[in-house]
């Protein structure tokens, strides 16, 4: 048991300097510029000493945040205290600590530190009880997860007794042990960086200076020297844009590829763990109970090559929100392989592959609300812009198709307690869904839609500190009835599965 | 036929709708009589004031005739043991259940336009979305706040 207030390792104090830094670089810079000419010898002393002043400042202030910063697990609690001027304590319930994150910067790879992030159940509400422990040493983040391990068990098994004795219940704890579910292989991630959001632009880009460069060789021909020299240039500024694109889109690549690398998914007991990250690492803890639903992602260039996204609908999750908004559980993977790796994950989850579609009636609808507003945009273009102008209504068959595929894909289906919902917008997304989650269902019909007997329908999730919607539009008027008397009916006797 | 929820909100509603829509109207008008002077100062097109009429009398139509009179006939609600039934909206008919397992808190609330007619608002929130009755009668809201605030007490919460 851990009683005596402990320190960070002394490393943080770098951390937090580099992160007050960071913050703060701006102005410094603009100090260091305003300084004049370093190298010429003229240095205007009192900038550079302002400078190093403040430099002197931030790097005490980080070495006297970490001495005051102090943790210790005490009565069932974690409790920290800390604060510069103003002196803080956060004692954190551990019964309400849903888990502990870690991750490895940098800073923390040579010395084996980790950076311990704490995740309690109210990011759902406003309170904000969660806390941070820059860099521990790895063996005290894991002794740190064993004794709040532990000391929920010893809760759960006397859930009235605040008087504990440790030994009793030290002896029935036994290691817990992870298994690992799913990897990700090196050519997936390749893949998936490849075929990323930013491969679109990168795509049409390029298309755009192939097309520029073929119209530009015939006119080329033309003797005209000044002429030349313009098209020269245009193709020097439109060829360093391509460059600037291809480089962009290499470094998105890269990150992905660092970002991704080693991603692994394990289950231990009631958690699920995701790993991931080359420089670095990430590890991230997901009570299994807190799930509240799954969403499957296609988007246009990946779904012809077969491959999906699965992300993880969990209450809760403020760790996620620093660095990606989106918990995924199998970034890339071919569809074939989802329902094989989703049962071993979350084996009361279905991957269901037919749906009720809405009916034929609807098509004209979804083609109209996707492209009503491209070919309203086209009238004024074209009008104003005459002969080129007329291109825009190709924009507005564009949106009609995406409509139609739209349509294409909409669809619902029910099994026993589980509700799959499918749609697209550009990227096709099925959300799978069990009835004891939602939080709440609307069912919404329009004047013209009651004559045509059609019905939307919309539920939604909780989701990290917010929410999330799934939805299926212009369903035959008896569908939406359907999903309604489900969701409505034995919704008492019926509870979740809790363990 | 489905059918649709039994309780409907209070009658002074109405009124209450009636006298935002007179609000909106007159703002609309306080503009329009500020357009008319730079009309007047500037010389500028005086189909911009018609403009302005124009805009206030179709307010006056929808928003102080039409519209709080079907918004009211459309407004129903049923708050049981198990869920809270609601239907609303004008153009959009939204029927939504909530389950009272999910509900987290209750809240009435209550502007002092509102409270001149003894009504208040009722919202009720669950862990992703809050839902309001509007104009609700002062004692009725009261009941239902506390009436589902101990239903949804019992529910056990597992967010």
């Amino acid at each position: 048991m851990m009683f005596e207030p402990k320190r960070l390792h002394p490393i943080s104090a770098i951390i937090n300097f580099v992160k007050t830094l960071k913050d703060a670089a701006l102005p410094l810079i603009i100090v260091l510029v305003l300084n004049g000419n370093i190298f010429s010898g003229e240095v205007d002393w009192i900038p550079l000493l302002i400078w190093i002043g403040v430099l002197l400042l931030v790097l005490g202030a980080g070495i006297i945040r970490w001495l005051r910063f102090t943790y210790r697990m005490e009565e069932g609690e974690l409790r920290i205290e800390y604060g510069l001027i103003f002196r803080k304590k956060r004692y954190i319930p551990i019964d309400r600590i849903q888990s502990l994150d870690f991750s490895e910067g940098i800073f923390h790879r040579p010395l084996n530190l980790v950076k311990v992030s704490v995740e309690t159940a109210g990011s759902t509400g406003n309170e904000k009880a969660e806390a941070e422990l820059t860099a521990i040493r790895k063996e005290e983040a894991d002794s740190l997860e064993e004794a709040i391990f532990q000391e929920k068990k010893r809760r759960n098994i006397r859930p009235d007794d605040d008087t504990w004795d440790t030994e009793e219940a030290q002896t029935e704890i036994e290691e817990p042990k992870r298994e690992k579910v799913y990897a990700m292989s090196m050519k997936e991630i390749v893949m998936m960086a490849i075929t990323s959001g930013g491969a679109g632009v990168v795509i049409s880009g390029v298309a755009v200076f192939f097309s520029q460069f073929m119209d530009l060789l015939p006119v080329g021909t033309i003797y005209n020297e000044i002429l030349d020299w313009i098209q020269i240039s245009v193709l020097v500024i439109a060829f360093t844009a391509l460059v600037i694109l291809l480089v962009a889109y290499g470094i998105s690549i890269v990150m992905t590829i660092l970002r991704y690398a080693n991603f692994s998914v394990f289950i231990d007991e009631d958690d699920l763990i995701i790993t991931r990250g080359w420089l670095e690492k990430k590890q991230m803890t997901i009570p299994l109970n807190r799930i509240q639903g799954v969403r499957m992602e296609e988007n246009l260039i990946r779904q012809p090559l077969g491959y999906a996204s699965i992300t993880l609908i969990s209450a809760g999750g403020s760790v996620l929100k620093n660095d990606e908004h989106q918990l995924r559980l199998l970034p890339m993977i071919k569809k074939a392989e989802v329902g094989k790796i989703l049962t071993k994950v979350l084996p009361d989850y279905d991957v269901v592959d037919d749906f009720h579609r809405p009916p034929r009636r609807s098509l004209f609808r979804y083609i109209l609300r996707h492209s009503w507003f491209g070919f309203l945009a086209a009238i004024p273009i074209s009008i104003f812009f005459f002969p080129y102008g007329l291109l825009s209504v190709v924009a507005g068959c564009f949106l009609a198709v995406l409509g139609w595929l739209a349509y294409h894909d909409a669809g619902w289906n029910i099994l026993e307690d589980q509700l799959t919902l499918r749609s697209r917008g550009i990227i096709k997304q099925t959300y799978f869904m069990k009835k004891y989650r939602i939080q709440a269902f609307y069912k919404k019909q329009t004047y013209f839609q009651k004559r045509k007997h059609l019905s939307s329908m919309e539920v939604m999730l909780t989701s990290g500190g917010g929410r999330s919607l799934a939805s299926c539009y212009y369903l035959e008027k008896s569908d939406t009835e359907e999903m309604m008397e489900w969701y409505r009916v034995k919704r008492v006797s019926e509870k979740p599965p809790e363990e | 036929m489905e059918q649709q929820p039994t309780q409907r909100i209070s009658q002074r509603a109405r009124t209450v709708w009636r006298i935002y829509g007179w609000i909106q109207v007159g703002i609309i008008l306080l503009l329009t009589i500020g357009l008319t002077v730079t009309v007047f100062l500037w010389d500028w097109p005086w189909w911009i004031v018609l403009i302005g009429l124009g805009i206030a009398l179709l307010e006056v139509l929808s928003f102080v005739w039409l519209v709080p009179s079907l918004r009211w006939k459309r407004w129903r609600y049923d708050v049981t043991e198990t869920e809270i039934d609601l239907q609303y909206g004008l153009f959009i008919v939204t029927r939504t259940l909530v389950p009272m397992v999910r509900v987290q808190h209750v809240d009435t609330e209550q502007g002092p336009l509102l409270r001149k007619f003894r009504l208040s608002t009722i919202s009720i929130s669950t862990a992703a979305t809050v839902h309001k009755i509007p104009a609700l009668d002062e004692q009725e809201a009261e009941r239902l706040r506390q009436s589902i605030s101990s239903l949804a007490r019992v529910a056990e919460d597992d967010v």
